[in-house]
């Protein structure tokens, strides 16, 4: 493969070209209800040139690698449509590398219905646990990508990116009351994370049966205490979007709201990404334009003081590229992506983060968060109200929003362990989604939260 | 045909099979921060097949159209242990007319769709020099093969188009995002029009307009209806229902919404994202009526959940999943529902849907856009907002309906609509 890359990106008359291929081997089943819904298998291959000429880019996608020439023909035409002014793109010192993956347990060699009995198991779980689970949903997934990368800098690395995820879902049902509950686990490491996961299938199960008789939250404005699970996702949506350069490089307004050195929270505040944390989703040696990953503190002791860029980002900030440049497949281009996202411990005991609290709400696990820049939300599974100091009901559909310039500088506790739940999904970003990422924090208190809901 | 194949080669060991092929070659430009940014062509390629074995069912896909024998291959593999099937592929069927390509699309150049975007991004820049404009022009014409076991042999062709702008203002911390666009089968598309209506969106927001927390009426422009229609898409999905998720699921024939709903899905119309003569099983497409009245007429189905079921598909194979959803209008004009308005919220676009429980019909969201009605006027955009309700509550406390539905994206086409109360959580 080596030699067709290096050949086709001689046919570049452009002032940068890289051809980036990818093989990949997929597979799955999926339980609803009693029944297996969907087993089967996938192989595909394809790839992507990306031509830089006079600062504009083009890019050509393919599945048919017979043309691969004629491919690098055309991003070019299409970067000299598109350029008009000067290039700017960061330096890197090219490198030729090959990275294995070694999983302990292969799942290339597990057949379908060793893979498919796995899930079974949790599935009969969640469907016995109470005459209260209406159905179910259990989906197993794996994939291995084979990544080949070449510019015309000299660089060459071959990349191998195994990954294989278990979601597990519980829906219960009272009536019109329909509630769900759901853990997921997804990793690198091989079939072995996908297994014994008895605990969390029940877990699932539990969970959308005692929400039948969960209230909704009261809307309204709370102390909250989020659980490393939602600390992370918190992260992730309330600042780590907004340290992404490709928001920031070419925005004058922006460039002045986030100039480094600024103020965004407290001293106990600590924001980091870190795409070299061995075992986690977010993790690579390289990113997809074969600049190394490492750890950018974002913010550190409350103060601004980095982001995350790609190559061009980083030269027309005049800063340095962090290797944040991720695609989710060979469909797409490389664009400014988080890896391994976490708050930093701080020293407070998850005892005093409730102790003083009158009305607040104990926001646990995550579904989801999403943001505008400035303004963000992010959702918890389910949560319990904090009374008079002490942990009370449970409650459910717990929605929490914030605004980026307001909400970090309400943190007042920061707890101790980092934790990294080891769930699948992914962030979307720019039609990208999901981009396998990780999300990481301790327990966290934020004053002043507003929490969606009815009102009493 | 290459799919003829396919089918040849499975039946050697299988009692039944599918097989697609699909190719598609497409182009697209992007503008970013004010700038044509990058120019893109992209060709693929993907072949599927389904097989039928001792009554189960496996499937495999590739975009290798040369590896007949592997995808066969590995998709009896899954057969063996896959799941019981509860259908039969179906024999050849006349389909309805309904127009999915447009010889216009194919000539259009890049440069052609460099002067669309380049004309949006002045429009915009002529309101406001102050917002950062993003803005893109796509076109894509695609062929699908198909065909079956039980005779079903096909090929069709599709084209695609679709302009879109926004942009980012900032005034201090304020930043407000809003933007336009539409795509679908055909070239037409007034590129004009899409500009003006995202300089609209700004213009209503050139005032932040303070707002207290309660409950209060909410007009759902097109686009926000979107935040209702979530959990309908959920809760008519036939799977759903089957297995007992959806809160609609026993009550065919119940009245779920206020008698002005009606709520249809309809595959039919000429040139709309969803539309086609035949669904991904081979089956004939057909408008299926799913609220009228207020009253739950039809769930929505593929063959395999249809068996599962004891009932038939509606078309909407292989997932349950709509194709286009069209909302029947009322008779009040938009301006009228604002203007008697005392008080209330104009929702158009949200952050956090589908978090949650959606199919349970909660909801709970951020107003990313979204704007202050006073006194029946619109009087500026909301900020740091919760919108919180129940699809299915809401439903029963329709107001009013416009008598004008408009694309919101190509596969929905629905009117304004307006919730008598709604719960708001402000800052």
């Amino acid at each position: 493969m080596r030699e067709r890359i290096e050949k086709a990106l001689r046919k570049s008359d452009a002032e940068y070209t890289e051809i980036r291929i990818e093989a990949v081997t997929s597979s799955w089943a999926n339980f609803s209800g009693e029944e297996l819904d969907s087993i089967g298998s996938a192989k595909t291959v394809g790839g992507i040139v990306r031509a830089l000429v006079k600062g504009g880019w083009g890019y050509a996608t393919f599945n048919d690698l017979s043309a691969l020439e004629n491919r690098v023909k055309e991003a070019c035409e299409s970067a000299r449509l598109v350029g008009k002014e000067e290039s700017k793109f960061a330096e890197v010192e090219p490198v030729v590398d090959e990275i294995t993956a070694t999983m302990e347990k292969d799942f290339r060699q597990i057949s379908l219905s060793d893979k498919r009995s796995v899930i079974e198991d949790y599935n009969k779980i969640i469907l016995g646990y109470h005459d209260r689970i209406e159905t179910s949903n259990v989906a197993y997934s794996d994939s291995f990508r084979k990544v080949w990368y070449g510019n015309s800098e000299g660089t060459y690395i071959e990349d191998e990116r195994p990954n294989a995820g278990v979601s597990l879902s519980a829906t219960a049902r009272e009536g019109d009351n329909v509630q769900r509950g759901s853990e997921s686990v997804a990793g690198s490491a091989g079939f072995q994370v996908i297994e014994g996961l008895q605990e969390k299938a029940e877990a699932a199960a539990r969970r959308s049966v005692d929400l039948l008789s969960a209230p909704p939250v009261t809307g309204g404005k709370y102390t909250v205490i989020i659980n490393p699970r939602l600390a992370g996702v918190f992260a992730h949506e309330a600042f780590g979007h907004l340290s992404e350069s490709d928001f920031v490089y070419e925005n004058e307004r922006l460039k002045e709201l986030m100039v480094l050195g600024k103020r965004f929270g407290s001293d106990i505040l600590n924001i980091i990404d870190d795409g070299t944390i061995r075992g986690l989703r977010g993790t690579h040696k390289y990113d997809d334009e074969g600049v190394k990953t490492r750890k950018n503190y974002l913010i550190k002791g409350g103060i601004l003081v980095g982001r995350l860029h790609s190559r061009e980002t980083a030269a027309k900030m005049g800063e340095e590229p962090t290797g944040n440049a991720r695609a989710i497949s060979y469909q797409h281009q490389p664009i400014v992506r988080m890896t391994n996202t976490y708050i930093d411990r701080g020293d407070a005991a998850f005892e005093d983060t409730i102790r003083d609290v009158k009305l607040g709400l104990y926001a646990i696990d995550m579904v989801g968060g999403q943001t505008s820049m400035e303004m963000f939300t992010f959702s918890a599974a389910y949560g319990y109200m904090v009374r008079d100091g002490k942990i009370g009901e449970l409650v459910r559909d717990v929605v929490l929003t914030g605004n980026v310039f307001e909400t970090l500088m309400n943190i007042d506790m920061i707890c101790d362990p980092v934790e990294w739940p080891p769930v699948g999904g992914g962030c979307g970003k720019g039609g990208q989604s999901p981009l396998p990422v990780a999300l990481g924090g301790p327990h966290v208190r934020i004053q002043e939260v507003v929490v969606g809901g009815r009102q009493q | 045909m290459i799919v003829n194949r396919l089918i040849e080669k499975a039946m050697e060991k299988a009692q039944g099979a599918q097989a697609s092929l699909g190719q598609s070659e497409s182009t697209d430009v992007s503008f970013e921060n004010d700038r044509l940014k990058s120019a893109q062509s992209s060709q693929s390629t993907g072949m599927s097949i389904r097989i039928i074995v001792d009554g189960k069912l496996g499937s495999s896909h590739t975009t290798d159209i040369d590896d007949v024998d592997g995808v066969v291959a590995r998709a009896l593999e899954a057969a063996e242990f896959g799941s019981p099937v509860h259908f039969e592929f179906p024999g050849p069927q006349e389909g309805p007319d309904v127009r999915v390509y447009d010889d216009a699309v194919v000539p259009v150049t890049k440069g052609e769709m460099v002067r669309i975007g380049e004309e949006m991004m002045t429009l915009v820049k002529e309101y406001n020099p102050h917002i950062l404009i993003n803005a893109r022009t796509g076109k894509s014409v695609s062929s699908i093969q198909f065909a079956n076991s039980s005779g079903i042999a096909y090929s069709t062709e599709t084209t695609n188009f679709a302009v879109g702008v926004g942009g980012q203002w900032i005034r201090g911390t304020d930043i407000l995002l809003a933007g336009h666009g539409f795509g679908w089968k055909k070239r037409e598309i007034d590129h004009v029009e899409v500009a003006r209506r995202a300089i609209r969106l700004f213009t209503m927001a050139e005032n932040i307009a303070p707002i207290k927390s309660g409950d209060m009426p909410v007009v759902f422009t097109p686009e926000g209806v979107k935040v209702l229609l979530l959990a309908l898409i959920l809760g008519f999905d036939g799977k759903n229902v089957f297995l007992g998720s959806s809160p609609l699921a026993g009550k065919l024939g119940e009245k779920i919404a206020d008698e002005t709903f009606a709520l249809t899905d309809n595959p039919l119309l000429d040139y709309a994202n969803g539309s086609g003569t035949y669904d991904g099983e081979g089956v004939p497409h057909q408008v299926t009526p799913l609220i009228e009245g207020g009253v739950v007429k039809n769930f929505l189905y593929d063959l395999d959940t249809a068996g599962r079921a004891g009932t038939k598909t509606t078309g909407n194979g292989i997932g349950c999943s709509p194709t286009n959803l069209v909302i029947k209008e009322g008779d009040t004009p938009f301006e009228e529902i604002v203007k008697s308005t005392e008080e209330g919220l104009l929702v158009h676009n949200v952050l956090g849907l589908g978090q949650g429980n959606p199919i349970s019909g909660e909801f709970s969201v951020n107003v990313q856009l979204g704007y202050k009605i006073e006194k029946g006027d619109i009087v500026g955009r909301v900020k740091d907002v919760m919108l919180a309700g129940n699809t299915y509550d809401a439903l029963k406390n329709i107001a009013v309906i416009g008598d004008k539905a408009e694309w919101a994206g190509g596969s929905l086409l629905t009117p304004p609509i307006q919730i008598a109360r709604l719960s708001v959580v402000a800052k």
